[in-house]
């Protein structure tokens, strides 16, 4: 009998991109679920998002470190 | 804990490969499309499993209401459904060269179909419903009742003439293939079953999220 290969890598070749795409929705899934709870979270809970640390008035601050100490 | 299966899954098949092109002979009869066998074979053990898993959840579910059970039901249908459709693929592809035809309405055929269809329900019920509880509830029921066709899928071949042959391997009595081809086998049914944790595992972790994400 034929060794007809096309049919083995079509059957293979199939099984590989069906499986590849469900594995990719699931990722894809949980990545959107991901960004969507990182988003409704205030910004101090979110990893990498730090809170200004003086509110902007407008006038150019010295840095601590270069203020001299009160008498 | 997903990562790690996930790495070993991904090792196992290609293992699974190396067994099915590389270490498995050539069959005498009909040549190297035989080889499908060490996709199609593992593919309905695989949903075999997952509509076990759906049974013993859903009867979890009813039981207990626990949300986990649901969980778990509902991404073993889907992995299942998945694994059935890639069964009927592949066997309709080893069915045209060794058969001469893509398809015919044998028992086995017919009644893997039918399964088919009732997971696919199943899927479908579950999104239809709004209240949660309560789909979660008539999918239960449906998983439960659904699970019945897996005898008459696996013993259709002995029940009725078929042109699918009988079982080789999960069957009782000795062996008939020999013991290379076993092991190929054997290495992509671990193969597959990994597969199948992975991927139900996933799932269950993103229904859990989408869960929270509902309230």
């Amino acid at each position: 009998m034929a060794d007809n290969w096309g049919f083995v890598l079509t059957a293979y070749g199939l099984a590989a991109v069906v499986l590849v795409a469900y594995w990719r929705r699931l990722v894809r899934r949980e990545k959107e679920l991901q960004g969507r709870r990182l988003a409704s979270q205030p910004p101090r809970a979110r990893p990498g998002v730090s809170e200004p640390l003086a509110p902007i008035s407008g006038h150019p601050r010295s840095k601590p470190a270069s203020r001299p100490p009160l008498p | 804990m997903i990562r790690p299966i996930g790495g070993v899954t991904l090792a196992a098949l290609a293992a699974g490969l190396v067994m099915a092109f590389g270490v498995a002979p050539r069959e005498a009869t009909q040549g190297n499309v035989q080889r499908i066998m060490y996709l199609h074979v593992p593919s309905v053990w695989v949903a075999y499993l997952a509509f076990a898993v759906v049974l013993v959840a859903s009867i979890a579910y009813l039981g207990r209401r626990s949300e986990t059970a649901d969980w778990v039901a509902h991404a073993s249908a889907e992995v299942g459904v998945l694994f059935t459709g890639l069964t009927i693929a592949t066997g309709s592809i080893w069915g045209k060269p060794t058969w001469g035809t893509w398809w015919t309405w044998d028992a086995r055929l017919t009644s893997v179909s039918i399964l088919f269809v009732m997971y696919l329900g199943y899927l479908l019920l579950r999104g239809m419903i709004e209240d949660r509880e309560r789909g979660a509830r008539y999918a239960a029921v449906v998983g439960i009742v659904a699970a019945f066709n897996i005898p008459l899928v696996h013993f259709s071949v002995y029940w009725w003439r078929t042109l699918h042959q009988p079982p080789s391997l999960m069957k009782p009595g000795p062996g008939t293939m020999p013991d290379v081809i076993v092991a190929a086998l054997l290495v992509n049914f671990a193969a597959f079953s990994l597969l199948y944790v992975y991927f139900v595992a996933k799932r269950v972790r993103l229904l859990r999220r989408e869960a929270e994400a509902a309230g």
